[in-house]
């Protein structure tokens, strides 16, 4: 279906009667259970955010939410900054930050069966991947808003979200599920049993429904030659721009590099000028001109830092032609 | 012991003015580092790791940095 026809077919309210409403409904329903069988869910496990983000506060607050238990908070200090700002606004919440060890992996071992337990199936900025997820915890929400279709689900979720983009579908569209097992309360004032107020954009929902089974039909294809390209930069990389400080390998979509004495605000300008975006983690490139947690928190550098992200498209000859101007670029911002 | 002062620069600038100023010293050379960035005790102790350098946090802002490798 192309763009224009999606917009046409998904203008009517699926709620309302009438036949417009009716096949948009439908078309509501496939999504559902399009992302249901990608993501390892029941399609009416399945709720759409229009502000991915929220899916935070509803999949953490939503399992808190319960008086007559007293419920410990546990989250790493690689976890997303929502994470921390759920943490930090419930005063009474008792919250307990795992450290993570300088390969990146949290040690999840130590929860308790009452403990409510934010999980990060992959690293946004690193790619790096929880391998053993808590086996004990009265409720687990899962992260897997940089992991999208690539991770399954652990066996014992209750939350867990998706961002659209991870599989290039449209952004600012979360998917958010909650366990038909899950013990959880919506955190948000509601008369009724939605989880969402909505209502959210009908178009952007059939157009992801579309983008995840076609990147994932790719994905079959593309996953080796992606893990090549990752290989193939961290070679270059090592071998090639000294004082370096390479993120351990995760998920080989996603990759963090920094470079020593090096401006990241420099560098990202300097590559964007040779037409390559590229995301930064440092202090002097972030709006809140902290450098990033998730660096910090593993001990590798923050400055000169630069993250990529390897797309299905992506070919050998741009990854040739980035590696060209990265070592050229660093040595001349070193050299001023 | 000599010191650089570094307050209200941001990263990468102190430890670029770091590394200059070890660089003609001899090993065993030691200097202490004023830097309010909030990227600098971060960046100072994966410096350290990479380049073999020792850091000492002194206190807040105030780093003591001995030179143990050209």
């Amino acid at each position: 279906m192309a763009l224009p026809h999606i917009f046409e077919v998904t203008w009517p309210d699926p709620t309302k009667l009438g036949v417009d409403s009716k096949s948009a409904g439908l078309l509501l329903n496939e999504a559902k259970e399009t992302f249901a069988s990608h993501l390892g869910t029941r399609s009416d496990e399945i709720t759409f955010l229009g502000e991915p983000n929220l899916g935070f506060h509803l999949g953490i607050n939503g399992l808190l939410d319960d008086a007559s238990n007293f419920k410990r908070l546990v989250y790493s200090n690689v976890d997303r900054m929502e994470v921390f700002a759920i943490a930090q606004a419930n005063q009474q919440l008792k919250t307990i930050e795992l450290s993570a060890e300088p390969n990146g992996r949290v040690d999840y071992s130590l929860c308790l069966e009452s403990d409510v337990v934010a999980y990060q199936l992959c690293n946004r900025e690193t790619g790096i991947v929880q391998a053993t997820p808590p086996t004990k915890g009265s409720a687990i929400f899962v992260d897997a808003t940089a992991s999208g279709t690539r991770l399954k689900l652990p066996d014992n979720w209750s939350t867990a979200l998706w961002d659209s983009t991870t599989w290039a579908g449209p952004s600012g569209l979360g998917i958010f599920a909650v366990s038909k097992r899950a013990n959880w309360k919506s955190p948000l004032p509601h008369l009724d049993g939605r989880i969402n107020p909505g209502p959210t954009s009908l178009p952007l929902i059939v157009a992801s429904a579309l983008a995840i089974d076609s990147w994932v039909a790719d994905q079959k294809n593309l996953a080796a030659k992606i893990a090549a390209i990752n290989q193939d930069i961290r070679q270059y990389i090592s071998t090639n721009i000294p004082d370096a400080d390479l993120a351990p390998l995760g998920e080989p979509h996603l990759l963090s590099a920094s470079f020593l004495y090096v401006s990241a605000e420099q560098l990202v300008t300097k590559l964007a000028d040779a037409g390559y975006a590229v995301d930064s983690g440092s202090a002097c490139s972030a709006a809140n001109m902290q450098p990033s947690h998730v660096l910090a928190a593993l001990g590798l550098l923050t400055q000169g830092n630069i993250r990529l992200t390897i797309h299905h498209s992506t070919t050998f000859e741009d990854i040739k032609g980035f590696l060209d101007t990265l070592k050229v670029t660093v040595e001349e911002l070193r050299g001023k | 012991m000599q010191t650089l002062d570094c307050l209200g620069k941001r990263c990468p600038q102190p430890i670029i003015e770091l590394a200059k100023a070890l660089k003609v010293a001899p090993i065993g050379f030691q200097i202490t580092l004023l830097s309010d960035d909030p990227a600098t005790e971060p960046d100072l102790s994966a410096w350290s790791r990479m380049t073999g350098n020792s850091i000492k946090v002194v206190e807040l802002n105030k780093y003591e940095i001995t030179k143990l490798a050209d």
